[in-house]
């Protein structure tokens, strides 16, 4: 089952500050600039580093992986946002449109 | 010295002589070679190796994901790299004076080699050369095992399988090297005679488990499928269990004992999740990672592909190549339903490789009996779970149509011709039927008039048919990804554009899923009369009230119930699975019965 992980990071360089924020959103919600709010399995994180990795430079960027626990556990209720938050986070259905 | 091999050969062997008698035993036929992964496989568990090899099954879990991020050094030259064995083995490097002398070490890093005269091919991801010697180097995630050896026996036979490809090459090479990521520690494993014969003796036993077609027993109990990144499609506890269940059956002609619950080995719920798409004239697309769903250029919504299990669209949607790409690469199926919800195509990926399932699937289909054995428990199951449902649902306990389905179910399951069958089946579906419409709500718009169809002509048995679509539509994916051809059926003849097979499998959770379904939206006021369009004696579906049938649906699937064989937990997505799973572990000859799936 998933976790809810706060992933924020710091790049230095704007090329892969824009590929960094384009893997990002394929793993999670943007809940302010370069803070990202995931979901992830065991399996799903470590994907999320395969994506990133290749990209990094470790000499000047940096990362930081918060783990929150399991979406029914603690999850979110360790967050409390002020002000509107760039998306609202979204029930697990399948999504019809 | 060593170049790359060229081209790269496929993961799974080589291409073989052409005139093998059997397609499958082609691909470990006299010139076939065995990928030296696989005998690390085989001496894990002979059935993993079987599945992967023979079956073409594969799928990722945290095990294998990890190992490709270990490997991340081997494939970039350019990242840090690994001790080199003179600085960090000075015990390995006792007995080569020449070490000191110089730089003559050289690394040729992720190259494929093979060896007629073993049968082997490999990709090594590391040699260190140093003047005429030649030491492979294997790199693995995890720490050193605490083992006199130094590495288990999949490991060591790996590494030498490779020493023995390279000697074959004409290279000197008595050891190899293990290094574990995660204790940074390289451990050298000597190509002793044992080692050496057993890494030959597995390949032979391997050789010959492939030939002969017949996949060897899941392992009984073991923790090294709490590990297996195949479990979900393997099965071995449930496998062992219906292969015990059945032959006591057979013995002693009495019902199975339920156990107390087996070990949970499958999540219980599937991460992804369908995605709907309704509108017409909608576009979807792919940016980044993500799938985006775009009307006249606004974006309706975007979900990621993480979360997308399969797509499914009503009529005119519109896709890009990339979307189309991303979706089929990653093993998620497009279904096609038209705007009215008549399921008619799907786009997928390439074929599944499990050949040998399909051969035996035509086979089966070609034979009367065979067919007839599996279309009766397809048939009896459906009856049974719609005298499960009405018996939950009717206040009358003792109502007569539960006696006439008991004295159904027991006809089918002696049923001696398809005929028959069908004949009990529309005998039963008849009495069914009257009985689920008293289960309705009282109101004049809901009125029905017996089960009718094509087109249906009042709003519950448009319901009904809609549902009756969307539970063939997801029998077909996880029939196609299993390895069937949805196609061919054994109880439903094949005609033009029927899925037979998912119709068949679909005959007994009817009942569970899209019966249920129906009486849910419609007690609990989910679809209204303004639901429903009427057309000249037809009726359809709003694009709210299909929302909601769908939503409702999805929520069914999403159901968790114990499992009445397995005794854990599970959703009805996964048992959808795990059915079609058993269906081919009874072809493929390792139950002796397909077990249809029943409720209480
Ligand atoms: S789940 Fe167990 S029995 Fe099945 S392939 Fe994996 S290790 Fe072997």
């Amino acid at each position: 089952m998933r976790t809810v992980y706060l992933i924020s990071y710091d790049i230095t360089c704007p090329k892969r500050y824009r590929q960094i924020y384009k893997s990002m959103k394929g793993h999670g919600e943007p809940m302010q600039y370069s803070v990202f709010r995931c979901e992830l399995s065991d399996m799903e994180l470590q994907q999320l580093k395969d994506a990133l990795w290749p990209v990094l430079n470790l000499d000047e960027d940096r990362v930081m992986i918060v783990d929150l626990g399991p979406i029914e556990g603690r999850g979110d209720d360790c967050i409390e946002f002020w002000g509107e938050p760039i998306v609202a986070v979204q029930p697990r259905t399948a999504t019809i449109i | 010295m060593i170049s790359r091999a060229e081209p790269t050969p496929p993961e799974n062997g080589t291409s073989s002589s052409p005139n093998a008698n059997s397609p499958l035993a082609a691909n470990v036929g006299i010139d076939g070679l065995i990928p030296v992964r696989m005998l690390n496989e085989y001496s894990y568990c002979p059935r993993l190796a079987y599945l992967e090899f023979v079956q073409g099954e594969w799928a990722e879990n945290l095990e294998t994901l990890e190992g490709t991020f270990g490997h991340r050094n081997v494939d970039k030259p350019d990242r840090k790299q690994i001790p080199a064995r003179s600085k960090s083995n000075s015990k390995a490097a006792k007995s080569e004076e020449t070490e000191e002398e110089g730089p003559t070490s050289i690394h040729a890093r992720s190259l494929t080699l093979s060896s007629e005269q073993e049968g082997l091919i490999a990709k090594l991801d590391l040699l260190e050369i140093e003047g005429e010697t030649i030491t492979p180097v294997d790199y693995k995630r995890g720490k050193v095992p605490d083992l006199p050896e130094g590495a288990y026996e999949p490991e060591r036979v790996q590494i030498c399988a490779q020493g023995l490809i390279l000697r074959d090459n004409g290279y000197h090479c008595t050891e190899g090297v293990i290094y574990y990521i995660a204790s940074k520690r390289r451990v050298v494993i000597p190509f002793d005679d044992e080692l050496i014969a057993r890494t030959r003796e597995l390949v032979r036993l391997f050789r010959e488990t492939a030939i002969s077609e017949i996949c060897p027993p899941p392992l009984e109990d073991s923790p090294k499928c709490n590990r297996c990144s195949l479990v979900g499609i393997c099965l071995p506890d449930e496998t062992n269990l219906l292969i015990d269940q059945q032959q006591l059956t057979h013995e002693r002609s009495q019902l199975p004992v339920k156990p107390d619950g087996l070990r949970k080995l499958l999540p219980a719920r599937q991460n992804a999740l369908p995605l709907y798409v309704q509108h017409q004239g909608a576009f979807v697309g792919k940016s980044g990672d993500r799938i985006t769903i775009k009307l006249k250029g606004e974006e309706l919504s975007s979900v990621r592909l993480l979360d997308i299990s399969q797509v499914c669209v009503f009529g005119n949607v519109m896709f890009s190549a990339q979307a189309i790409q991303q979706l089929t690469n990653r093993g998620i199926s497009i279904c096609h339903l038209t705007y009215g919800g008549w399921f008619h195509s799907m786009t997928s990926g390439l074929l599944h490789k499990n050949i040998e399932l399909r051969i035996r699937q035509y086979q089966t289909a070609a034979q009367a009996n065979e067919a007839l054995q599996i279309s009766r428990q397809f048939i009896a199951g459906k009856i049974k779970n719609c005298r499960t449902l009405l018996r939950r649902h009717l206040s009358e306990k003792e109502h007569p149509v539960l006696r006439q389905l008991n004295e159904y179910h027991r006809r089918a399951l002696r049923a001696e011709s398809a005929e028959t069958l069908l004949g009990l089946e529309g005998m039963a579906a008849k009495e069914y039927f009257a009985a689920f419409f008293t289960l309705l709500p009282d109101q004049p718009e809901f009125d029905v008039d017996g089960r009718n169809r094509r087109p249906p002509r009042d709003p519950v048995n448009a319901v009904l048919s809609f549902l009756y679509s969307l539970l063939t539509k997801e029998l077909t994916v996880a029939l196609q990804s299993t390895g069937f051809d949805p196609m061919l059926g054994f109880l439903h003849r094949p005609r033009y554009g029927r899925p037979s097979l998912a119709l068949d499998l679909a005959e007994e959770f009817r009942p569970l899923i899209a019966d249920s379904v129906a009486l849910t939206v419609f007690n609990n006021q989910e679809v209204s009369p303004d639901s429903f369009l009427h057309k000249a004696g037809a009726v359809t579906m709003t694009d709210a009230g299909r929302k909601s049938v769908i939503a409702a649906y999805e929520r069914r699937l999403d159901t968790e119930i114990t499992h009445p064989i397995f005794g854990y937990k599970v959703s009805y997505r996964r048992i959808l699975e795990v059915q079609s799973r058993l269906l081919a572990r009874h072809l493929l000859g390792e139950l002796a019965e397909y077990p249809s799936f029943l409720t209480r």
